[in-house]
């Protein structure tokens, strides 16, 4: 790092500053082109922006496909049309447009988004319990549902006939026609920033932890369950506003808009533009605008061209529009996190990141008392009794599938053991679920690595100090100050906990282009970030080379010393022997020996079970 | 008799929606994708068989071995097109775009090389319905009782022939089994000296095959048009999702459920809700069964 910055740098960021101001540009358009084809075209994307970084959010972050938000548009588009239509525009007999209230449009936008919003919330709940093609197929037939429903209901929504609406207008301003930019175009900005800041907060960084490993997200004090619901009603409530705004686009709406073809079209939109990205979310919507006016000129051929383009960009471009310029631009400029580093470096120093556990209570981290776990007939861990007193590491060995795992997986309540009680200082964790009990100060690791694959290394740790904040969804959505602060503290915190591991160097890598070793380390740091009062390491060397397994030895040895407790479950016995305190060994799910390493070690019983029968060596490994 | 009557129907739908819900099961079996152009692929074997057998007077099964050789080769091509970069490419969502990029292109291709109209194809048995029943009229002629049409049957006949030909298929010989061995673990079979992507191909072909049997099979109870396949795309892969994508048995209770549930609906209580109550009962199944009927529920490992 030179001290000279470059004047080049401090252009660059001037640039970076003004760049906000082309924002202002389309509004110009409508007074330059005086054409309303073009301009509609331009309001219609914004307007599909909208809904394509609605489809985003469950899509790119989540990571569950929908085919279905035409449905969601809709039920937004049709509560505007019913609440605004005039009945003089809308004669038929059997319309029941006039017992509605006319309201506003602005006032009728709020239903708009509340219904849509509580639709979200329905399609939430089977989102919880099916994945991949399963709830694709849900979205659709959700979709189809709303679809008849609209295209049938003769008296709500004047069936194919469709809903007229009056023209915008503010007192005797029109807002109509080309000058609907102006109402659309400022609330796209505000929707994008929205989504912006919460992809790009905790919140984001939660949807992303679920859609790479559900398991791990709770362990790191995520409720699976809030965060995915959350997802989902976010999702629609965006799309639900989007559907009101489209409403007006052309002041009317009727079914055929929001058929199955519409959902399709909406998703390839946001692949194409590249998912997680608001900026590949306008582009998206520009395409599937723009592009088949491209293709007029093909006249009937249109689709097909539209077809094989897709086909083609799917090839060369996989990643979308916006991927493509994110590579093309990392080459040009190569992205340089020398400042940042040094910037994290700076604030954390002298951050005491593992702050010593208070003397909580006198009670043993943990108490086992007569556990014991069945798979259907299969018993995997049987009347166990295991104990960690606070601040010691107790081993936890035994040969492959002597229960070892099945006990970490019940401690974190991903199993619910048939029998027994489990004790943390004292707490009975029975009634409290995988994220609670991480809340509660129990943190693991895996022994499958469970790292957010695409995530950077230091948003890995981030996810794991999720328990750590306190900024509302409002605050962050708005960039309140607490929610800047927070962030900016996690930053530095996340930092802090990669220097403790060892990995800070690769803090801006992805998570995936880690070496083996790395990542296991990567896990205990996200571990950490817990601030863990009891810390459950999963073979945490398993794998490692020699060398490797020296490194992950000093470094539980130093989290010991802090004062964690620690359930260490390992089969290098130069390991367990150098770290723990307590030995327990476990053969077909039942505990056969207990006492200090050495003990262990010489221990006939145990010799056999990880041997057999012959005697013939007193090392165990 | 009129209850039975629709319910001849329903199930003669069902059979349909079953055969392509088969064909979404073979190719998600081997490749763990789904080919969301299946439902064009139906059109495809529709308007093809259309065009032989009724504008070109082609002999019935002529005709029909030229749909089953378009299929295969319809397949082939969709598996190098569209699947093949993206499961190459690893990405999540990439052939979900690209087999609904297909279907729009076959769907566009019907319509620009073909015709954009609907048209009525004669069924190979005749299109008066066989009267069971009635009342011989002075003509010799039946009318009243129950009619059904002699498509229905045979639709309903050659359906469960291709799915239990399949089945046996995959059970009794060495490459069917070498097909089951690559959609249990792909892997696996490949040590084994299995080629992968050879089972894969094969199965494309097989699933695009079938699709369009089914479009001529279809084509004489609804009409040829290039847009026939678009909704019976989407109610087959509910069909199959309702019984479970790895379950063969489970794509035939699925499709007769839902064509049957149709059928009842569209009589009893509106034609224009005839979907509804079998899509609500497959949101509500797989809220109680996450993977369907008959599907292999993940097991959770850590």
């Amino acid at each position: 790092m030179s001290a000279l910055v470059p004047s080049g740098k401090q252009r660059a960021s001037l640039v970076g500053r003004l760049l906000p101001l082309l924002l202002v540009l389309p509004l110009l358009l409508p007074r330059v082109v005086d054409n309303s084809y073009y301009v509609g075209m331009l309001s219609r994307i914004v307007v599909y922006a909208m809904l394509v970084a609605s489809l985003d959010l469950v899509v790119g972050y989540i990571g569950d496909v929908s085919i279905g938000h035409a449905g969601l548009f809709a039920i937004g588009a049709y509560t505007v049309a019913v609440l605004t239509a005039s009945p003089a525009l809308n004669t038929d007999a059997y319309s029941t447009i006039q017992h509605w209230p006319q309201l506003p449009f602005l006032v009728a936008l709020v239903p708009a988004v509340a219904f849509a919003a509580f639709a979200g919330f329905l399609l939430g709940f089977p989102a919880l319990r099916s994945s991949g093609p399963y709830l694709a197929v849900i979205t659709i037939v959700y979709g189809l549902i709303i679809y008849t429903f609209i295209n049938e209901q003769e008296g709500l929504t004047n069936g194919t006939k469709g809903i007229t609406l009056t023209p915008l207008h503010l007192g005797g301003l029109k807002l109509s026609g080309i000058n609907y930019l102006y109402v659309v175009y400022p609330m796209l900005l505000l929707v994008l920033f929205i989504v912006h800041n919460v992809t790009h907060s905790f919140w984001g960084r939660a949807f992303e932890a679920i859609k790479y490993s559900a398991v791990a997200a709770e362990c790191c004090g995520i409720s699976r369950s809030y965060f995915k619901v959350s997802a989902f009603v976010l999702s629609a409530a965006l799309a639900g506003l989007a559907g009101g705004f489209f409403a007006q686009l052309d002041s009317y709406v009727a079914p055929n808009t929001f058929a199955y073809s519409f959902s399709v079209e909406f998703l390839i939109a946001l692949i194409f533009g590249g998912v997680r990205s608001v900026a590949g979310n306008v582009v998206g919507a520009a395409l599937v605008v723009v592009l088949p006016d491209l293709f007029s000129g093909f006249a009937d051929y249109r689709l097909m061209v539209y077809g094989s383009v897709l086909l083609v960009m799917l090839y060369f471009v996989p990643e979308g529009v916006v991927g493509l310029v994110r590579r093309g631009w990392a080459r040009l400029r190569p992205h340089d996190n020398a400042a940042e580093h040094a910037r994290l470096e700076r604030a954390s120093a002298g951050l005491d990141v593992l702050a010593s556990p208070h003397a909580t209570s006198a009670e043993a981290a943990l108490k086992l008392e007569g556990l014991e776990m069945k798979f259907g007939g299969l018993v995997a861990v049987r009347g166990l009794d295991l104990e960690v007193p606070r601040g010691a590491v107790r081993g936890l060995i035994g040969p492959n599938g002597s229960g070892k795992s099945t006990t970490v997986n019940v401690l974190t309540g991903l199993y619910t053991p048939t029998h027994g009680r489990q004790y943390s200082f004292g707490r009975d964790l029975a009634p409290l679920k995988t994220y609670q009990r991480a809340r509660a100060g129990i943190a693991r690791t895996f022994q499958n690595l469970q790292l957010f694959a695409d995530l950077t290394v230091l948003e890995n740790v981030m996810v794991g100090l999720h328990p750590s904040f306190r900024a509302s969804l409002f605050e962050v959505a708005f960039r309140f100050p607490r929610a800047r602060r927070e962030e900016a503290e996690a930053r530095v915190r996340a930092y802090a906990l990669l220097r403790f591991v060892g990995l800070e160097q690769a803090a801006f890598d992805k998570a995936r282009n880690l070496a083996y070793g790395q990542a296991r380390h990567l896990e205990i740091a996200r571990a950490l970030a817990l601030s863990p009062k009891l810390l459950l390491l999963d073979e945490p060397a398993a794998g490692l080379t020699s060398g490797e397994i020296q490194t992950i030895n000093g470094l539980i040895v130093r989290i010991k010393a802090t004062g964690v407790s620690i359930l260490l479950i390992e089969h290098h016995m130069d390991m367990v022997m150098a770290i723990c305190d307590d030995v327990s060994v476990l053969d077909f799910g039942k505990k056969i020996a207990e006492g200090t390493p050495r003990r262990i070690q010489e221990d006939p019983v145990v010799v056999e079970a990880y041997l057999g029968t012959h005697k013939t060596s007193s090392v165990v490994a | 008799m009129q209850t039975l009557q629709l319910l001849i129907s329903g199930v003669a739908q069902g059979m349909i929606y079953a055969l392509v819900a088969f064909g979404y099961n073979i190719t998600f079996a081997t490749s763990k994708t789904l080919n969301f152009s299946l439902g064009n692929f139906l059109m495809l074997g529709g308007v093809v068989g259309f065009v032989l057998y009724m504008t070109w007077g082609w002999p019935f099964f002529g005709a029909l071995a030229a749909v089953v050789l378009v299929g295969s080769v319809g397949g082939a091509v969709l598996l190098k097109v569209a699947v093949e970069p993206s499961l190459k490419q690893r990405s999540a969502y990439g052939w979900i775009l690209a087999t609904l990029a297909v279907g729009i292109v076959l769907r566009n291709a019907a319509e620009v090389f073909w015709s954009t109209d609907d048209f009525k194809f004669r069924s190979p048995l005749g299109d008066s319905p066989w009267r069971f029943f009635g009342e011989r009229q002075a003509d010799g002629s039946m009318s009243g009782g129950l009619g059904v049409y002699p498509q229905e049957v045979l639709i309903i006949l050659v359906s469960l022939a291709i799915v239990a030909a399949v089945e046996l298929f995959k059970r009794r010989t060495v490459f069917g089994k070498a097909v089951v061995a690559v959609s249990e673990d792909k892997d696996t079979a490949s040590l084994m000296g299995i080629n992968q992507r050879f089972v894969i191909l094969f199965s494309f072909m097989l699933s695009t095959s079938i699709a369009c049997v089914g479009g001529v099979l279809v084509a004489p109870v609804t009409l040829v048009s290039a847009t026939m396949g678009t909704v019976l795309g989407v109610k087959a892969y509910s069909a199959s999702i309702i019984g479970g994508l790895e379950s063969g048995f489970g794509a035939v209770v699925g499709g007769l459920f839902l064509g049957v549930s149709e059928s009842l609906t569209a009589r009893f209580v509106s034609t224009g809700y005839k979907d509804v109550p079998g899509f609500v009962v497959l949101v509500l199944l797989l809220l109680f069964k996450p993977s369907g009927l008959f599907g292999k529920a993940a097991v959770r490992k850590v």
